[in-house]
């Protein structure tokens, strides 16, 4: 057995390697097992396979319903796939280990304050009590909401709320963040100040990001590589590597304005549109 | 009144009841820019008035009606007493008269806080006792299925009925009057528990999750903070069947107590002191109900905003 052993630990050291493997994933809903319902199964997703490299901001995106979403909640630990697997750094993905998520609504625990929220996840991640404060107020700066702790969840603005719930996701020093949607039910002017607040964030912290969205603004702006998803069943049909500066310091805003982001976001729309009518 | 045309036409029915009675009071409404905040506070602060003034006359209207069926003599004076022999009665019960103390050795105010007490502890257990319950219940499928038809049982039955037995198993002391209240006050606590635990919103559950939250900081931090609204409420109304039940539980060896007053009274046909004793457990029930409600602001800020 010494041979298959050691090949073993070679599968396992090289997805160790890679943040998250997502090793021919299909996804049913209401198949036999969970009971007969007479309704007939659901192919969510069909025989996806996926790898992010440590680093990585990879953007999933396609029409509603192509499973993006069901391929976060995958790679978070809510949900197990039917066939194939999944790993995040090495291991099953489990929900708090070392994976931060940020979901299209807030979230945030309404009986605790700004702080509180961030409390609550610092407990979680062992940080002790005393050094608790000076840890949220670290968080609020990254996200601009310095000197809020003490507000509460309903007083702030959508934007605002969206805010925490990304420092409270950031909270445990995630190695792995997943965006679930995260700016669609915020105006305009707030969702293009957050998208580059993130992309920022993400390129000074080096944490690798899976975000799903349906915008190809969006994907373009954000993804070192965007990933076109169809549905019926879901799948990936396309790969698109976006070759746009990615330092810290890059002007996020401007690239809006520049030809190269515009002949890429109009190729994505172009590909997400043939999706669609396919 | 072409002066107040102006007015918003929200504010139409508060400027047009008032021109009946003084017009000149109607200016402040107005529609000034320049003094927007105090127009807008004003009608409201108005409108309370209203309300609480519409009360005083619904009050009188009921004492006068009250009074009427008395002078008429509709019904003889030992059957229903006049306001006034009822306010007298009401002083007697409350005052030391002719070395006499109250009513029954007891003052009102005594009778009502030995009731409240009684109140008070049996609702503390069942609240001790019921939260917990309604947890497992909201919880864990199978003691739900146990215990959920048992809380239920108990929550259709008349404390009356139950009585006899916990007389039967304590006596007449204390001890079979707080059970009563325990018993009659644990069900609504348990049930809005377990409704509020099995509303916990999902999401919520999930986001603590992904934040790492394991099954005890899951518990206290997610589900009991979210059910406490309705616990709340839970143990208001528990508040209330704890009202309704404690005459029933001073059946026995009641005095003092505002139910053995009244059980007394009834025994030898005073009937202004059972009203006495009636308006008392009422009027005490809206200020705990106030009360309540004042405790739940502050507890449960969140209400209705997330």
């Amino acid at each position: 057995m010494p041979p298959a052993d050691s090949s073993t630990t070679a599968a396992t050291e090289a997805r160790a390697a890679h943040a998250v493997v997502l090793d021919r994933i299909t996804v049913r809903y209401g198949d036999a097992r969970r009971g007969r319902r007479g309704r007939a199964p659901v192919t969510a997703v069909s025989d996806v396979s996926l790898t992010l490299d440590r680093g990585e901001f990879v953007v999933l995106v396609g029409p509603s319903g192509c499973g993006k979403t069901t391929l976060l909640r995958i790679v978070a630990g809510f949900e197990r796939p039917a066939e194939g697997t999944a790993t995040t750094h090495g291991e099953a993905p489990t929900p708090g280990r070392g994976t931060g998520v940020v979901f299209q609504q807030p979230r945030l625990f309404p009986w605790r304050t700004v702080g509180g929220n961030l409390a609550f996840a610092l407990a979680r991640h062992g940080v002790p009590r005393d050094a608790r404060a000076a840890r949220t107020a670290e968080l609020l700066s990254q996200v601009g909401l310095s000197g809020m702790e003490h507000r509460r969840t309903w007083e702030l603005s959508g934007g605002q709320q969206q805010r925490v719930a990304i420092a409270r996701a950031l909270a445990g020093e995630p190695e792995l963040l997943l965006l679930d949607e995260p700016f669609a039910a915020l105006d305009a002017l707030t969702r293009e100040h957050l998208q580059e607040e993130v992309r920022t964030l993400a390129s000074r912290t080096g944490t690798t990001v899976l975000f799903v969205t349906h915008s190809a603004e969006e994907a373009i702006l954000l993804g070192s590589r965007v990933l076109v998803m169809a549905a019926g069943p879901g799948r990936i049909v396309e790969e698109i590597a976006v070759p746009l500066p990615r330092e810290p310091t890059t002007d996020v805003a401007a690239l809006r304005g520049t030809a190269e982001f515009a002949r890429l976001r109009g190729e994505l729309a172009a590909s997400l549109r043939n999706t669609a009518t396919s | 009144m072409s002066t107040a045309a102006p007015a918003d036409p929200e504010l139409a029915p508060v400027a047009s009841s008032t021109a009946s009675g003084s017009s000149e009071e109607v200016p402040p409404l107005k529609a000034d820019p320049a003094t927007s905040k105090p127009r807008n506070r004003n009608p409201l602060r108005f409108a309370a008035l209203r309300w609480t003034a519409l009360r005083l006359v619904a009050l009188a209207v009921l004492l006068g009606a009250w009074q009427l069926v008395v002078v008429l003599e509709v019904w003889p004076r030992v059957l229903v007493p006049s306001p006034g022999e009822v306010w007298h009665q009401f002083i007697l019960a409350s005052t030391v008269h002719d070395g006499v103390r109250g009513y029954g050795d007891h003052l009102l105010i005594e009778h009502l806080a030995v009731s409240l007490r009684r109140i008070g502890i049996g609702v503390g257990y069942a609240v001790v006792f019921g939260v917990p319950l309604g947890v497992a219940i909201g919880a864990v499928r199978p003691v739900a299925v146990v215990l959920e038809p048992a809380v239920t049982f108990l929550r259709t039955l008349p404390p009356l009925a139950y009585l006899s037995l916990l007389v039967i198993w304590f006596g007449i002391d204390e001890s079979p009057k707080i059970w009563l209240l325990v018993i009659a006050a644990m069900p609504p606590i348990a049930a809005s528990t377990a409704a509020a635990v099995r509303g916990v919103p999902g999401d919520l559950v999930e986001a603590a999750k992904a934040l790492g939250a394991g099954r005890l900081p899951l518990l206290g931090g997610v589900v009991l903070p979210s059910a406490l609204p309705e616990i709340l409420t839970g143990i208001r109304i528990a508040v209330g069947v704890a009202y309704t039940s404690v005459v029933a539980a001073e059946t026995i060896n009641g005095v003092p107590g505002i139910g053995g007053m009244i059980r007394d009274a009834q025994r030898y046909n005073q009937t202004s002191v059972v009203i006495v004793g009636i308006i008392a457990i009422g009027l005490s029930g809206i200020v705990l109900d106030a009360l309540m409600k004042a405790l739940e602001r502050v507890l449960v800020p969140w209400r209705g905003r997330a």
